[in-house]
């Protein structure tokens, strides 16, 4: 249905994708970085469990599509479309890495040195490169669009790459005690987690302070974010409760005792993870259109 | 091979609206469906406040971002430049409407009548062939540029502010138009080279 502010000439908020769409880029993209951890860890049932997330991740997408009976159609267009080439990268970490994932929850895993384990290492790296790409793409989905430039940003695929990440790993800590298989070491999950959250943080601002000075549109996305409706979730969420807090308390807590204390680590990744999915919900919903005048 | 193209008068519209509603006769969009559409701004402070109008509709562009992002193919354009929606093709992702910067683009979610619970004759003879979910957008009336015909808007417009033809015939009143009086695209910066344009101001 039309809005009156259709007929106006000025700076339009984008409205077409909503919590479908910002939800799978959450699952999807922590789903895909869970599998590829569990790759370097060699630990299936993480594996498994980054899958299921983004198994549930694409469903929503079909859920979000206007006829999801057509949805085989999306992989028609990979040559321009990053979308379609998307599809591609979900099907080769749901096929490839489901397999190996399979066999090796149910210690099945190839000899070394035989034809099969030569398979599985290729399996593997088949996996866990459509795993990166997942993560990334879109990034790539966003970053070349050319009616929002907001999202025009070389910064998106790599904060998209490292906010999976960070929300992949806090999955892991937060599952770690429910989790069957070899035990994880949280103090060295939580470790990499402060070198991310200062990751995202400076690729964050590096993104806004190139934005401030772009086009009309995105400096009214960067007003939103800062001044208007959503600063509060932007600078509270995103920024305070997602990445100040959880590095101050690393910080403060020199990286010794606080691991131990299971607890506060759940906690601290409970915030990250609240300050991805609000990231993600951000960028989206403060995607604006420049004016035609 | 024809390129159509369009050009419109700034300085000619009244903002009648003449055009959305040939438009919406000639397609029989669902209701919230706008092929055309006439946009407006106040300018200025009284007693010099003034109000600018601004027909627009798909660009067509030369490049056209939306076919590119299309990850079924349901956005094409043809030899003659019109860009158009197989609407059998569309799965309703909208990332043609995230990559559109003109606001062309309008997603149907289905339950286009214009009095809820009951579909008029017109309705239900002309918007038969629309299904639900799917995104729309102006075609250049391709049905009747195919026989020859103006678009529906051009036809209409009682200003006669539209002038349509054949860009790359240098014969044709559009292409002088566009070579004369320095007529210039919207945001011509995003690279997409459309293939409707502006003159006046």
């Amino acid at each position: 249905m039309s809005r009156i502010d259709e007929f106006f000439i000025g700076v339009k908020p984008q409205r077409e994708w909503g919590w479908l769409v910002i939800t799978y880029l959450f699952l999807g993209g922590a789903g895909a970085g869970l599998f590829l951890v569990s790759l370097y860890l060699r630990h299936g049932w993480a594996g498994a469990l980054g899958i299921a997330l983004l198994v549930a991740g694409a469903a929503l997408l079909l859920v979000d599509l206007g006829r999801p009976e057509r949805f085989w159609r999306a992989f028609f267009h990979p040559r321009t479309s990053w979308i379609s080439r998307g599809c591609f990268f979900i099907a080769a970490v749901v096929v490839f890495g489901g397999v190996q994932t399979a066999l090796r929850i149910m210690g099945l895993e190839a000899e070394p040195g035989t034809p099969a384990a030569t398979v599985s290492v290729v399996m593997d790296s088949i996996a866990g490169a459509a795993a990166l790409l997942v993560m990334i793409y879109t990034g790539f989905v966003l970053a070349p669009s050319p009616a929002i430039p907001f999202w025009n940003s070389a910064f998106f695929p790599m904060v998209f790459f490292v906010y999976s990440l960070l929300a992949a790993i806090d999955i892991l800590i937060l599952s770690s005690p429910l989790l069957p298989g070899a035990a994880l070491d949280i103090a060295w999950l939580e470790r990499s987690q402060g070198y991310l959250a200062v990751a995202c943080l400076i690729l964050l601002l590096s993104h806004l302070s190139i934005m401030s000075g772009s086009a009309v549109a995105a400096r009214a996305s960067i007003r939103l974010l800062t001044h208007g409706r959503w600063a509060p979730f932007f600078l509270g969420g995103v920024v305070g409760a997602g990445l100040i807090v959880p590095l101050a308390f690393f910080t403060l807590a020199g990286g010794s005792d606080l691991k131990a204390v299971f607890a506060v680590t759940a906690v601290l990744a409970l915030l990250r993870l609240f300050g991805d999915y609000l990231f993600r919900f951000l960028v989206i919903r403060a995607g604006m259109y420049d004016p035609l005048l | 091979m024809a390129r159509y193209g369009m050009v419109i008068d700034l300085d000619m519209c009244i903002g009648c609206n003449a055009c959305t509603m040939a438009c919406k006769a000639e397609h029989a969009t669902p209701a919230g469906v706008f092929y055309a559409k006439v946009l407006e701004k106040e300018i200025g402070k009284f007693p010099a406040a003034r109000r600018v109008f601004l027909p627009v509709l798909c660009n067509h562009c030369d490049k056209p971002a939306c076919r590119d992002v299309c990850p079924t193919g349901a956005t094409a354009k043809r030899e003659d430049g019109v860009v158009w929606v197989d609407h059998d093709l569309c799965i309703g992702c909208r990332s043609c409407i995230e990559a559109c910067p003109y606001g062309a683009r309008t997603y149907y979610e289905g339950d286009g009548a214009y009095f809820k619970g009951h579909t008029t004759r017109f309705e239900a003879a002309k918007q038969g062939g629309i299904p639900e979910g799917v995104v729309m957008k102006c075609n250049f009336c391709m049905h009747r540029v195919d026989q020859g015909l103006d678009p529906a808007c051009v036809q209409t417009c009682p200003t006669e502010c539209r002038v349509f033809g054949d860009l790359d015939d240098p014969h044709s009143r559009v292409a002088h138009l566009v070579a004369d009086k320095k007529a210039r695209p919207l945001l011509a910066e995003k690279g997409l080279e459309p293939s409707v344009f502006y003159i006046g101001s």
